[in-house]
Parts: structure tokens; sequence; C-alpha cells
């Protein structure tokens, strides 16, 4: 589904992104973790090139994203982005955020798009809020409108960029839930995230990434309880010790 | 002075002030439409990826702000005429009006768009919009709520700008007062009872704005 | 042709340094007065006395709603009437420095606002009384967000000032409209005209862009 073959990205002189070579399948759910600037968010900003690669090669579901020419829209339509900050319209209700994509972008009739939405508000548990505004919801209920608005396209890919690191506490397990839902449906999964509950429940793989370069590929189980690199052993030390 | 304050002649000249008044309300609307129209043209080249277009907008937006509007009015008023194009008074006065204004404009809506948080636009690339739809249902709604305090004080100054245009003898308000004085040589009546109707102009404006920005701020639930 | 209008304009070139002296005159005169005005009515208008906060805010409105046309009318026209005899280049001083006064009113009362008022509740504590306050503590801090708008401000003054033209007083954009009855091409006349605002403008608006860019920073450092 997704496919990167020998990946390299820089940011000015900062190579961030060093010789990734990945490969997502259909229905897997992948969790990427690692210590900050090690490249883990541009990672996944790099598949529906919100960040775009300078070398290499960059696949989904067939389609060649690192391709100048190609074009986005249609690729982006069928992939979910779900941001650390949320970033819903302010000026839009939750039901509103939901559709304005699928209105646009996918050209549905106002109805249909409408139905759609309000199932997935239901089924992120916000069926009583969707004619509020965003500032009038809490942390976790944006971040859940935000997972909605990307069901809304009825995507083929789900991706997450620290989804709950900007939430307090008490709602960071109501975004996991739909998140873990989702991954129990089948959906393509691929999150960015320190969650390790989540991701021993529902991963199939932990990528463990440093400095721009994938180090360790495991299931959750393994790399948690026995990780194979120093830098592995460091980096859960640090998240676990705090 | 108060004593001996002519309220006849005001009276006398009162058809005369309400032409000038609509003759005011007339040509700055007009030099309003003008403003918001090539502010939003001349924003648009500023931001675009075009350096060419970016530049010219940006000279064009620093003329005009570094120089008087009273010497831009001269400069259509007797510069146009020098290039062989005769146009009436009035549209020289509209044309100067709009295109300093026009630069304001652009300027108000560039802080509007700037202003908005790049993760919104980012959103909305993710889900496929285009950038004319981002434009339109995301990042053109939000500029409008930000910048409609400033947009309307600049309308309030573009009419009291308005009345440089009696200095090209234009019939509007100031010049109405401009006449008292000349004619009857009361310029206490004359530029007194002009000034009241600019006020009462201001206050409109004001009030305007204010019961707009409620409107606005009741949408977006701010 | 062409060309010797061109000579014949620089041929006045004398005559235009003599309105730009003239332009400098009449709006540092009233850049000096206006600011000494406009601080003490800032302090007013921020400060406890709720009458006096009601007529400085009553005069500021009357200014704001007012085209400066109309009162430059208005002072030169209006006060010999109740004795005060006026020449152009003193009316237009005054006229001015009341403008540039009531803006800098706002931007002083703005800045004094702003200031968090748990300064003044720790000065308080401390024992200071309120104008010592004022002076050590809040008037500095003030200092910060008036800065960057009050030179702003005056940008704004010597694009006003050239509306003194209109009584006679002979500023640049009066040699400009001098000259162009002599030398008929409106474009060059205007053009140097415009020039020479430009010239004295565009370094005080990047001076006011700078400063507004280095106080946003100094106060981040807190």
């Amino acid at each position: 589904m997704i496919s990167f073959k020998n990946v390299n990205k820089w940011y000015g002189e900062l190579h961030v992104l060093n010789k990734v070579d990945l490969e997502v399948e259909k229905g897997e759910v992948v969790v990427v973790c690692g210590p900050s600037g090690s490249g883990k968010s541009t990672l996944i900003r790099c598949i529906n090139r919100l960040e775009p690669i300078q070398k290499g090669e960059l696949f989904v579901d067939g389609m060649a994203v690192h391709d100048k020419k190609i074009n986005m829209t249609k690729i982006r339509a069928d992939i979910g982005f779900i941001f650390q900050s949320f970033n819903l319209y302010p000026h839009m209700t939750a039901l509103e955020n939901t559709t304005i994509a699928p209105l646009k972008v996918k050209k549905m009739k106002r109805e249909e798009a409408e139905k759609i939405g309000r199932k997935m508000l239901t089924r992120v548990g916000l069926a009583d809020r969707m004619d509020h505004y965003p500032t009038q919801l809490s942390g976790g209920q944006q971040q859940r409108v935000a997972i909605a608005r990307g069901l809304t396209m009825k995507p083929k890919i789900m991706l997450f960029d620290e989804p709950t690191s900007a939430l307090d506490p008490e709602m960071i397990h109501e975004v996991l839930d739909v998140m873990r839902d989702l991954a129990k449906e089948g959906m393509t999964m691929m999150a960015v995230t320190h969650e390790m509950g989540f991701a021993r429940e529902v991963a199939s793989r932990v990528i463990f990434m440093d400095e721009g370069t994938i180090i360790e590929v495991a299931p959750p189980n393994d790399f948690f309880t026995n990780p194979q690199t120093d830098r592995g052993k460091t980096f859960l030390q640090s998240i676990l010790t705090h | 002075m108060l004593e001996t304050f002519n309220f006849r002649v005001i009276l006398e000249y009162m058809p005369l002030y309400g032409q000038c008044f609509l003759a005011t309300l007339w040509l700055s609307a007009l030099s309003l439409l003008g403003a918001i129209i090539v502010g939003i043209i001349a924003c648009a080249m500023r931001l675009s990826k075009s350096r060419a277009l970016s530049t010219i907008a940006g000279i064009y937006i620093e003329s005009i702000r570094s120089t008087p509007l009273l010497v831009q009015l001269y400069f259509f008023y007797f510069g146009l005429p020098s290039m062989g194009v005769m146009l009436p008074e009035w549209v020289t006065g509209v044309i100067a009006l709009t295109l300093n204004s026009g630069a304001y404009y652009a300027e108000i809506i560039r802080s509007g768009i700037q202003g908005i948080h790049f993760g919104q636009i980012e959103a909305g690339i993710a889900s496929g919009l285009s950038y004319f739809q981002r434009m339109r249902y995301i990042i053109l709604p939000q500029a409008l709520g930000a910048t409609i305090r400033p947009m309307l004080g600049q309308a309030i100054i573009l009419v009291k700008d308005s009345s440089l245009l009696s200095l090209i003898s234009i019939v509007e308000l100031t010049r109405a007062g401009q006449l008292l004085t000349s004619e009857r040589f009361m310029p206490a009546e004359g530029f007194l009872t002009t000034a009241a109707f600019y006020l009462v102009l201001y206050y409109m404006l004001k009030a305007f704005s204010g019961w707009a920005e409620k409107r606005l701020i009741f949408r977006e639930a701010h | 042709m062409w060309s010797f209008y061109f000579h014949e304009l620089m041929r006045s070139m004398p005559f235009f340094l003599k309105g730009v002296y003239m332009t400098v005159a009449v709006a540092g005169l009233s850049l000096i007065f206006g600011t000494i005005i406009g601080f003490i009515a800032g302090i007013l208008r921020a400060g406890r006395n709720k009458p006096a906060r009601f007529i400085v805010g009553a005069w500021v409105d009357l200014i704001r709603g007012t085209p400066f046309l109309v009162q430059v009318f208005i002072i030169f026209f209006i006060l010999p009437g109740i004795g005060i005899e006026l020449e152009a280049f003193p009316a237009a001083v005054i006229a001015l420095t009341n403008l540039t006064a009531s803006f800098i009113c706002e931007i002083v009362a703005g800045g004094i606002i702003a200031v968090p008022q748990g300064q003044r509740e720790a000065a308080t504590a401390a024992g200071l009384s309120y104008y010592q306050q004022l002076r050590f503590i809040v008037l500095p801090q003030a200092m910060r967000t008036i800065l960057p708008p009050l030179v702003g401000q005056y940008v704004l003054l010597v694009k006003d000032s050239s509306v003194v033209s209109a009584i006679g007083v002979v500023d640049i954009t009066r040699v400009g409209w001098l000259t162009v009855q002599r030398v008929p091409e409106g474009l060059m006349v205007f053009g140097l005209v415009g020039l020479l605002y430009f010239a004295i403008c565009y370094p005080l608006i990047n001076l006011s862009g700078f400063l507004e860019r280095r106080m946003t920073v100094a106060s981040t450092k807190l």
C-alpha cells in the first residue's frame, strides 16, 4: 500500500530522511516512534506530500508520489491525515468541517456528504456535537472531529502525526479508543506516537527511527520488551522513566 | 461670534448641502468599491509566487504609502491631460481615491491572510482541496472576520479623504463650505455645517462597524 | 517639447528645495508640539479622572470624525472671527499640531493601558504614588508599545502636511501646483513632488517597521 524506496530528504544541510526503505501492507497498522528530531513526523508527512522528497521513490497505492507531475488531489482524497494540533477550521461547525472536502474535492452531493459526515461523527462518539464550533469543544473532542473529518472522505489510508501529544492526559484515551476501533476494522494506518499500550494492542510493527534512519523494525511486544539496538534501549528507558 | 451665527443662511443653503452630502456619499461609495477590488487584486499579486507580479504590486503599494493623497490627486489631475487623456474631474477624483485606498486595502487583506494559522492550510492541502478551494472556503472567510475593523477604518478615512476632491473643483461637502464662504463671507456657518455633516457620516460608519463585528464574531463563535 | 519642460523643471529646483524646507518646518514644529500635547492628553485619557477622560475623548472624536482639510479651513478662516488673526503658516502649524496630538493621544493611551495590571499592583504594594508609578514603571514599559506606531504617525504627519498647501503655505505640494501652471507637464512635475515626499517618508516607514520588529523581540526575551 505504501512503499518507500531509498527515500532521502534534506532541509538545507540537514539530512532528515536517510535512505529510508519501508513497505506497509494493506490493513497493516504501523507505529513510528523515536526521539524528537528523528524524522518520524517528516516520514509520514511525505506520504501525502505535505513535504516533498529529494531522492528516492515513494509509492502510495501504486501511484508515484515522488513524481512532480502527478496529480496529488486524487491521492490526498484517499488519505486521511490527523495533525497533532487538530487544525479544525474554526469558522465551521463540526459537521461542516467533515463535509467541506467531500463536497469540494470528491464532488459529492450535499445529502450524501452530510449523511456520511453524521455517521462518522456518531462513530467517534460526537453525535450530539455536530453543530458545535471547534472553540466549543474540548481538545479530545476536537481531535475526534478531526478523525471524523478524515473518515468522511472514505480513505484507504489513515495517517496520524502525534495525535495525542497535545491533549491533556484524561482525554488521550477517548482518541486512542477511536483509533483502536479503526485498526480493528482493518484500516491501513500509520501513526507517529509514543502510546505503547495502543501499539501493543493493534500495531503489527513498530518502526524506531533516529536521526533520519530506521534503526529497528519489530513487532511491538518484541521491541518494547527486548530492543535489539543500543539506541533503541536508550530511547525506551527515556520514555519509561517519565 | 455665536450670537451672530446665521442659521437662516444655513437653511437657505440646505438644498446645496443635501446635494453635496449625496455627492460625497456617491463618490466615496464608488471609490470604496473600486478600492476593495484593487486591493484584492494587488494583494493576490503581492502574495503570488511570481516575482514579477509581486514586485509590481510592491512598487504600487509602497509608492502610494509614501506619498500624500493630495499629490497623487494632482498627479492625475494635471498629469492625465498632459498625456492627452481628458476626463471629467469626478472621474479623476474617483481614480485617485480608488488607487490610494486600494493600496491600503491590499495591506489590510495581506495581514488578515497571513494571520491565519498555517496548520489550517495544511489540513486543507491534506484533504485534497485546491489552491482556490482553500482560498474560498478556509482562508478568505477567516481573513474577512479578522479584517472587518481595519477595513471599515479605511472606509472612514476614504470618506474624509474625499474632501480633497473639493480642491479640484468637484462639488461635494467641503466645496459646499467653500461656496458659502466665498459667496456670503461666512466661513463659520459654511465649514461648521460641513463638519457637522461629516460627523454624521462618521458616526453612521462607526455604528455599522460595531454591528458588523458583532454579527461576524457571533458567526465564528469566537 | 518634453526636454524643454524638463529643462524648465530643473531650473525650478531651488524653488522645490524651498518647498522641502517649508514642509520640514511645518511638519517638524507640529511634530514637536503635537508629541508634547499628545503625550499629556494620552496620560489624561488613560488616567483616573473621569471628566478629563471624557473631554479628551470627545476632542479626539471630533478630530477623527472630520476631514483635516475642513479643520484647516476652520482654523484659518474662523479663528479670525473670534479675534485671532492668523497667517497661513501659523494656522497650518496649529491645525497639524492639533491633528497629530489627537492621534498620539490615542497611541499613548493605548500603550499605557496595555501595561499589565500586575505591574501597578506591585508598585502600589511597594508604596509608589500614582505619578511615580506612571513615571518609573508604566511609561517606560508603555514606550515599547508606543514607539513603532508613534514613528508611523510621523509619516502620516508629513503626508497630511501637504493639505496645508490649500491655504497657501508654500510647501512641496504648493510648489508643484504653482510650477505646473508654467510647466504644463503634470506627470513630470508631480512625479518630482512625489519623489521628494517619498525620500522623506519611505525611510521613516522602514524605521517604524524595524522598531516594531525589535520591540516584539525585546518583549519575548522577557
